[in-house]
């Protein structure tokens, strides 16, 4: 390790060492360490739940870690609230929009210092001057007065870069920067990022896309389940497959599951250019019947937003639904469960699967109740219990009772209950969203285990993940999108590197396709 | 507290019932009934029992009105101007249109159906909060009330329904006699019926609920409908005991009808629907009301204390949910 950081002779500006945080059930960070030095762009690479965005929040202050040091200019730092890492100099571009809807763009950009006449009146012809400074650096047309709310996500990051560098921080983080910007405008955003790197700022750059990475930064550190994979190497001594590799590692303990050709069992779900108002376009895709479908794609690609089409949580635009071969109008999740037998298993198991302050046993009888309740609407004592006993018994739900507040369960046994709940329902066709996240090893395996034998019973499975090594040991077959559509449909051949490398390519083709290149004329440094 | 921290290695039953609150709230309607007992004698008598039910018999109907709203994380605004609407028009065909009693009742229970309807539809259509939705309907129904009458009440109102007004067994009022079905129809809801599941889960994650099959803006509606009907049926049992129509019924019912579903530990949030601990806090606010008239203190102060007793409620339900999330994520 060592031999890689070859310390330069310019100063840190932040300094992380020994960064550990727990949140109940996970452990985000482990023991991680970050070096950003004056005049330079770094970034900060890894999948989804990695670690990268924990950090960042250790970094501005909006968690505190359990463990470790952070050091501003050599200085130890114990950050309370955003307000203080703000104050010692750090501004962050934030990946979630952290702009003020109703407020106009001029009163965001300058929200954190308001210019201020007399002392307390806010000077509104300054605060405009000053936005349209920025704005202008930006090289784009945005009226100051308009409210945000009436911006596209385009615009809207735009105004969020505009207001982190109005703030003139000497050390900048960018958390996905580019997400939603054009090539024209990522190429000018990296143009002043390099000026501002050559004035002396400090630049963390997170992002997915990886010739972002080897185009504008410098160095960087890979996380890889909370740990980091790499710390602070060179950009110039690694090359993408290397980095890649870095980032996924190698494949976890795989439980064998044996290849399968059901190409020609019957389709029980089937896609026909289907677009939809969430943002799912021109999607074809077939599940057969005791298949397990993977859905890969990067945070954002549009996976979870086809599985709300599907269950007719937002409406079809064009193309068509067909179940068992036939036609499928679904208007609601109601529809989606009792006439077509399709169920969902939310990605958010705490904010969409579960009533945490209920019980397991209401929680799972949720989906039943239907079907216990007599012509009267009235329930039986004890026949909840005797649907819902067994899928906890099956799925060996820890629970001291069935009447246990879904809330105090584990995150892993949480997880179950959400899965619990559909097996109860007696699906056909079963939407898995991002299963394991967050969720220990031991019942990961669990889990994964359940969802084979689930498809060798019948049940047709969409599993979406962002977890590769889960994504190539489950799935028969394996469609990836980018950007909302269809990248292409990969045969699983249950060989990791290989599928990793054909995904890692799909994913990149479409999403730096040629044409849109970086002029190489921004991208040279001066 | 310590109690829950124990619980899990007993057994589930013994767990939920020494975590009720009900057990604290008997128990301090009991400490309280010793005291009043103590300090003035005639807390005892048949007559001040009688006194006692017979304004619980209306209130606590009125709690159990905002309880099945708050039930679903909404509020009910207007649950005293759809009962003084509702008295205003029944007492108006008892007395205008000389409408037999039990058919004047039953078109002033639809007339609750139709506020109920209003507040629910309005509510689920426009996906306005349901505080605005029933502030603006409680000025509706109000000013209905005021304008069919010019304010005035109606007396005249037909014999045998008063003398059920009225009349009591012992210390035990007639009216009482309806707001014991009340109770139990709304337990039986919860506990035993399809609908009264469906209810607590929209309260308690309506997405949740909603991905799961349920319609969430039916039972929203529904919801508000109940919670319609039982002001109504507080406000004709409170007509007969009164032996007239008052536009004024129903004014003074939105702090107890909050008060009392709060004392008894209901979640804001919504998602529980504690039926038995309502009653018991009904019992409780009584007694102080009743306390204060008894030791002839100042009744103004019956607000004061109201107001203190929710703040004191409302902390320690806060309290305690803040040490129910620290230990679940210590575990």
């Amino acid at each position: 390790m060592s031999a890689t950081i070859q310390a330069p002779a310019r100063t840190s500006a932040l300094e992380l060492r020994g960064i550990r945080k727990a949140f109940p059930g996970v452990l985000a960070l482990d023991d991680v360490d970050l070096v950003l030095r004056s005049g330079e762009i770094h970034a900060l690479v890894g999948e989804n739940g990695a670690g990268k965005s924990t950090l960042l929040k250790i970094i501005t202050g909006i968690y505190r870690p359990d463990e470790g040091t952070v050091k501003v200019d050599g200085v130890l730092q114990s950050f309370g609230s955003p307000r203080d890492a703000l104050q010692a100099g750090i501004g962050i571009v934030h990946q979630e929009r952290n702009l003020i809807p109703r407020f106009s763009v001029a009163e965001n950009i300058t929200l954190e210092q308001p210019p201020v006449r007399n002392g307390q009146w806010v000077d509104r012809a300054r605060m405009r001057q000053e936005s349209e400074r920025w704005l202008e650096l930006l090289e784009v047309s945005i009226d100051p007065d308009q409210p945000v709310e009436n911006l596209s996500v385009a615009h809207r990051q735009l105004v969020e870069i505009a207001k982190a560098l109005s703030l003139r921080s000497r050390i900048l983080l960018l958390d996905e920067p580019t997400a939603s910007l054009t090539p024209h405008e990522t190429a000018v955003l990296f143009d002043i990022l390099k000026r501002l790197r050559d004035e002396g700022v400090a630049i963390l750059f997170v992002s997915h896309k990886l010739e972002e990475i080897f185009a504008i930064c410098d160095r960087v550190t890979v996380l890889r389940d909370g740990k980091e994979a790499a710390l602070d190497r060179g950009l110039e001594t690694l090359d993408r497959d290397e980095l890649v590799t870095l980032m996924i590692g190698r494949a976890e303990q795989v439980s064998d599951f044996q290849q399968r050709d059901l190409n020609d069992a019957l389709p029980a779900l089937e896609l026909r250019n289907v677009t939809s108002s969430a943002g799912p376009t021109d999607i074809s895709l077939i599940l057969h019947t005791g298949e397990i479908l993977g859905l890969y794609g990067l945070v954002g690609a549009g996976r979870t937003e086809v599985a709300r089409t599907i269950i007719g949580d937002v409406p079809l635009l064009s193309g068509e639904l067909m179940v068992d071969g036939q036609p499928a109008r679904i208007g609601d999740a109601r529809e989606a469960l009792e006439r077509y037998r399709i169920g969902y298993v939310s990605e958010n198991r705490q904010t969409e699967g579960l009533i945490l302050s209920h019980s397991v046993l209401s929680n799972v009888a949720m989906t039943v109740w239907d079907r216990l309740a007599n012509m009267l609407g009235w329930i039986q004592s004890g026949s909840e219990r005797s649907a819902v006993a067994p899928f906890i018994s099956r799925l060996q739900v820890k629970t001291p009772t069935l009447e246990q507040q879904v809330g105090n369960l584990s995150g892993g046994n949480q997880q179950k209950v959400s899965l619990a709940k559909w097996l109860a329902a007696e699906t056909s066709i079963l939407i898995i969203d991002e299963p394991t996240v967050g969720i220990d090893v031991k019942t990961k395996h669990e889990l994964h285990e359940l969802i084979w034998e689930l498809s060798n019973q019948g049940l047709s499975i969409l599993l979406i993940s962002s977890d590769m090594p889960e994504m190539v040991q489950l799935a028969d077959r394996i469609v990836v999108m980018v950007d909302r559509r269809l990248a292409g449909t990969l045969p699983n051949s249950r060989d990791y590197d290989e599928m990793s490398q054909k995904i890692m390519e799909l994913i990149h083709r479409r999403a730096d396709p040629p044409g849109t290149e970086i002029p190489p004329e921004l991208l040279s440094a001066q | 507290m310590r109690v829950a921290t124990l619980s899990p290695h007993r057994s589930g039953r013994v767990y939920a019932l020494a975590n009720r609150e009900w057990v604290w709230l008997a128990g301090i309607v009991v400490l309280m009934s010793i005291g009043l007992t103590i300090l003035e004698p005639n807390f005892l008598s048949q007559f001040n029992f009688y006194v006692l039910l017979r304004g619980i018999a209306v209130t606590l109907i009125v709690a159990y009105a905002q309880l099945m709203v708050l039930v679903v994380g909404q509020l009910n605004l207007s649950v005293g101007a759809t009962g003084g609407m509702v008295a205003i028009c029944t007492g108006g065909m008892m007395e205008v249109w000389g409408l037999p009693a039990l058919v004047s009742i039953a078109l002033g229970l639809l007339i609750g159906v139709a506020a109920g309807l209003a507040n629910g539809l309005l509510t689920t259509r426009t996906g306005i909060n349901g505080f605005i939705i029933t502030l603006a309907t409680a000025s509706a129904f109000t000013g209905i009330t005021i304008g069919l009458n010019d304010a005035k009440p109606y007396y005249d109102l037909p014999n045998r329904y008063v003398e059920f007004g009225q009349g009591r067994i012992g210390p035990f009022p007639y009216i009482a006699i309806v707001t014991a079905i009340v109770g139990v129809l709304l337990w039986v809801l919860f506990e035993r019926t399809l609908l009264g599941r469906q209810i607590l889960a929209v309260g308690g994650n309506p997405r949740a609920a909603e991905l799961s099959g349920i319609q969430v803006h039916r039972i929203l509606v529904i919801v508000f409908v109940i919670s319609a009907v039982l002001s109504s049926i507080a406000a004709i049992i409170l007509m007969a005991r009164l032996g007239s129509a008052q536009p004024s019924i129903g004014s003074d019912w939105l702090l107890p009808s909050f008060a009392i579903p709060i004392v008894a530990g209901i979640a804001l949030s919504g998602g529980n629907a504690p039926i038995v601990n309502t009653a018991l806090a009904a019992f409780l606010i009584a007694l102080i009301d009743n306390g204060l008239v008894l030791t002839k203190a100042d009744p103004y102060w019956i607000q004061f204390l109201l107001g203190a007793i929710i703040l004191g409620a409302v902390g320690l339900n806060r309290l305690r949910a803040v040490r129910e999330a620290k230990q679940a994520s210590l575990s």
